[in-house]
């Protein structure tokens, strides 16, 4: 009882502070602001012609593009290639990080190389990936496969050495195998930073997959971006960039929802 | 003998998400030039509170601080306050810490070193003069903070349980310092504190609270010979004030605790 | 760590791990190397490893290895220099106006997570194809950091020594200068820190995409002309003097707050 009334004390409290309405308030103003000054300056002539367009022009272009069955295959291909390169991403950066964690010698011997690699930009392996896989979607999938391998692993192994080593003992006084113990004792303790992986690999996985359509340019959202950049269809452009962002942020705040009902 | 600090009449409330809170009702109290005082009350009798009143770092309250006759509207000159917490900056050494009031009042460098030099002499810092705060115990770095607050020599020094974080041999070591510096400089002194013995120790009277709204319950003068010592802790005469104080304190201490427990018993 | 005797195992112990990492490494190059020699990998795909060494004096003397280090390099220091320059005051603003504060640091975050380098065919229209589209780009990237430092360096300000200013008079333009600023140094010292480490990833990346600029272009030039072994002698390059400047960039910070 003593809960919900305290609870409810807190709301009053910050209503009567009036904490919420002033912060929407300020947050409206500044994005009306933000789009009449964009307003402004794609109509001022600054920027030449057609390079910053009107947001009525690309909303209505986007509006075009969501009606057209090409847009749904590009986006189908990119949804794949951004699935694909997680999955094989993360079960690998899973499992080297595991190794790398357990063992205190191969964390310190192979880790900083990870870490070296780490910041890298992935995109500049491209043109090996298309020699030795083809200039598809499979290129595509080993960019951003590799990206999102990085974050995972090191995610990872930072999550095995922080497990209670006592578990670990529980499990060799009952004789796991090695894949028992990684699926009863390693796994479920590693859900917090197999999350957090996932939600770098995701973000840095549909930059190394977006940016390998964009410089392959055949198939794909980045390949409907690099023909709008051809054809000089900049509204369209931006358009489809926009969505690009909206999946990401889309992607990023699933993940971050999922983490915070796990987490309690 | 004028009265340095002269608190009239201060009454403090505030609003919380519980609802107002009365902290101070009608505190009248005075400090006399050279009188060591300290206000000993059971944690929530409003004894920060009132720090931060006298010290001019609140407002909005009923009644008077004056200071050497002047009302007190802000942080004042003629206040020096010592604070609970760790309060030396840590990027900079003892010497810079001391010297700080005075390099922001603008005084030239070489004077305000030798100052600070001479204060760090006073609190017993001669040699730690470069050091960083991270460096030293905690002690010591309350020791140079208290420095710090005399640069000016301040008319009232008003101190805020600045021993708190401290153990207790520390603790009595740093209590005869701050008679050393408090009987050499004679400086007037107001300590708000929780602990009986320290204040016994320390002081010419003590001002006991009451619990929430804090009020002075009683004046005790304090009759112990000066100059003192720790050494005073063994006599009879600090045993009788310690338990007159203790007596009136006990029953605001019960308020208070009997308070806390029953808000803690409403929680799951 | 020491050690009881005196002598170093200690030493020994820290080495370990460090030189088997090394020998893999040495190991792995000489295995490639014979397989390259065997004709079991194919050298236009994998070249190997001596065929990378050997490329490095080709790559100063022709393809100009050092000038384009320092052309990326100034890419990188300009690009940073304006996110330290623009972030710290809006850093600034958003501790000092709590309103914009809390509206607005969820939107600088957000800025962080979105894959703004996706949108370089954008900035090939707005600005085209040159410096300026790297080091808009660039301190785009390092905007965020730097801003978010900023404000959490001045917002984790201990309260009491704030209290000691205000004790002491101080007006709040010297409260700001002589207590507020360097609390937040530590922070802010991290925060330009994370602005040049993106930067560098960033314009790097930018290079290589538009073909353009330093060190990126040259990756992007030798991969278009397919002289493998000079691509993976850029590339490796490039890993270790970032590898460095990371190591270096870390070395400053700490400078910035030796007492803690």
């Amino acid at each position: 009882m003593a809960e919900r009334s305290s609870s409810k004390v807190g709301a009053r409290a910050r209503a009567r502070r009036g904490n919420f309405a002033p912060v929407s308030l300020l947050r409206v103003a500044a994005i009306l602001l933000l789009w009449a000054l964009w307003e402004g300056a794609a109509r001022s002539g600054w920027f030449y012609e057609g390079a910053l367009p009107s947001s009525f022009a690309i909303a209505s272009s986007g509006f075009h593009l969501l009606a057209q069955p090409d847009f749904y295959v590009n986006l189908g291909v990119t949804l794949f290639e951004i699935a694909a390169a997680v999955a094989i991403g993360s079960v690998l950066g899973i499992s080297v990080g595991l190794a790398l964690g357990a063992s205190r010698f191969a964390g310190k011997a192979f880790e900083p190389y990870v870490q070296y690699l780490a910041p890298a930009p992935k995109i500049i392996f491209l043109p090996v990936f298309m020699v030795l896989l083809g200039v598809d979607s499979s290129s595509k999938i080993a960019i951003g496969a590799l990206s999102c391998f990085f974050p995972m692993a090191l995610s990872v192994a930072a999550g095995v050495r922080q497990i209670d080593p006592v578990l670990l003992r529980v499990g060799r006084s009952f004789r796991l195998t090695p894949s028992q113990t990684i699926a009863k004792i390693y796994l479920p303790a590693l859900t917090a930073p197999i999350a957090t992986g996932l939600r770098l690999g995701l973000g840095v996985a549909i930059i190394g997959t977006l940016l390998s359509e964009l410089q392959m340019s055949n198939s794909g959202l980045g390949f409907l971006i690099m023909q709008d950049y051809g054809r000089f269809d900049i509204a369209e452009m931006y358009a489809v960039l926009a969505m690009v962002f909206l999946l990401a942020a889309l992607a990023n705040g699933l993940i971050a929802r999922g983490l915070r009902i796990k987490g309690r | 003998m004028a009265a340095v600090l002269s608190v009239e009449g201060v009454s403090k409330r505030f609003a919380t998400s519980e609802g107002p809170v009365h902290a101070l009702d009608n505190v009248s109290f005075a400090v006399r030039s050279g009188e060591f005082v300290s206000l000993i009350g059971p944690s929530g009798c409003g004894k920060s509170t009132l720090f931060n009143v006298i010290g001019g770092l609140v407002g909005g309250y009923d009644g008077r601080v004056a200071v050497g006759g002047e009302t007190v509207k802000g942080p004042h000159r003629a206040i020096g306050m010592v604070f609970q917490e760790e309060s030396a900056f840590p990027w900079r050494t003892t010497l810079e810490n001391v010297a700080f009031p005075l390099e922001t009042a603008g005084m030239a460098k070489a004077e305000r070193l030798a100052r600070a030099r001479d204060l760090v002499k006073l609190v017993g810092l001669e040699g730690f003069e470069n050091r960083y705060p991270h460096e030293m115990s905690g002690g010591m770095r309350q020791r140079s903070s208290l420095a710090r607050t005399l640069a000016f020599s301040p008319q009232l020094l008003l101190m805020d349980e600045p021993f708190a974080a401290l153990d207790e041999q520390t603790r009595l070591l740093l209590g005869d310092k701050i008679l050393q510096i408090q009987q050499q400089l004679k400086q007037t002194t107001l300590l708000i504190t929780h602990n009986i013995a320290e204040a016994v120790q320390l002081s010419d009277r003590v001002l006991v609270m009451t619990y929430r709204p804090g009020r002075i319950k009683r004046a005790i003068e304090i009759d112990l010979p000066r100059p003192r010592s720790s050494a005073v802790l063994g006599s009879d005469a600090f045993g009788r004030y310690v338990a007159a104080v203790w007596q009136d304190l006990r029953e605001e201490a019960r308020l208070g605790l009997s308070e806390s427990e029953a808000s803690l018993g409403n929680r799951p | 760590m020491a050690s009881r005797d005196g002598a170093s195992p200690g030493f020994a112990q820290r080495a370990a791990p460090i030189l088997a990492g090394l020998l893999t490494l040495a190991a792995l190059a000489l295995l490639w190397q014979a397989a390259c020699r065997a004709g079991y990998i194919n050298k236009f795909v994998a070249p190997a490893p001596l065929d990378i060494a050997r490329s490095f004096p080709h790559l100063f003397a022709e393809e100009n290895l050092a000038g384009r280090f320092f052309q990326t390099f100034a890419e990188t220091f300009l690009s940073a220099g304006l996110a330290v320059a623009v972030g710290i005051p809006l850093g600034w603003l958003l501790h000092h106006k709590k309103l914009a504060g809390l509206a607005f640091e969820s939107w600088v975050g957000g800025l962080a997570a979105a894959p703004l380098v996706l949108a370089y065919p954008l900035f090939l229209v707005l600005f085209g194809r040159n410096t300026a589209t790297i080091v808009a780009m660039s301190f785009l990237s390092g905007l965020p950091a730097m801003v978010l430092k900023t404000k959490e360096g001045l917002d984790g300000t201990k309260r009491v020594l704030v209290n000691v200013g205000l004790s002491f008079g101080l007006k709040p333009a010297t409260l700001f200068r002589k207590i507020l600023l360097p609390a937040a140094m530590p922070s802010i010292a991290n925060g330009v820190r994370l602005a040049l480490i993106f930067a560098l990833i960033n314009v790097v990346g930018v290079e290589f995409l538009i073909n353009f600029g330093g060190l990126g272009e040259l990756i992007d030039g030798l991969a278009q002309r397919w002289e493998l072994p000079s691509m993976f002698g850029a590339i490796l390059f490039v890993i270790l003097t970032s590898v460095f400047f990371f190591w270096a960039t870390g070395r400053v910070e700490k400078w910035f707050h030796p007492h803690g």
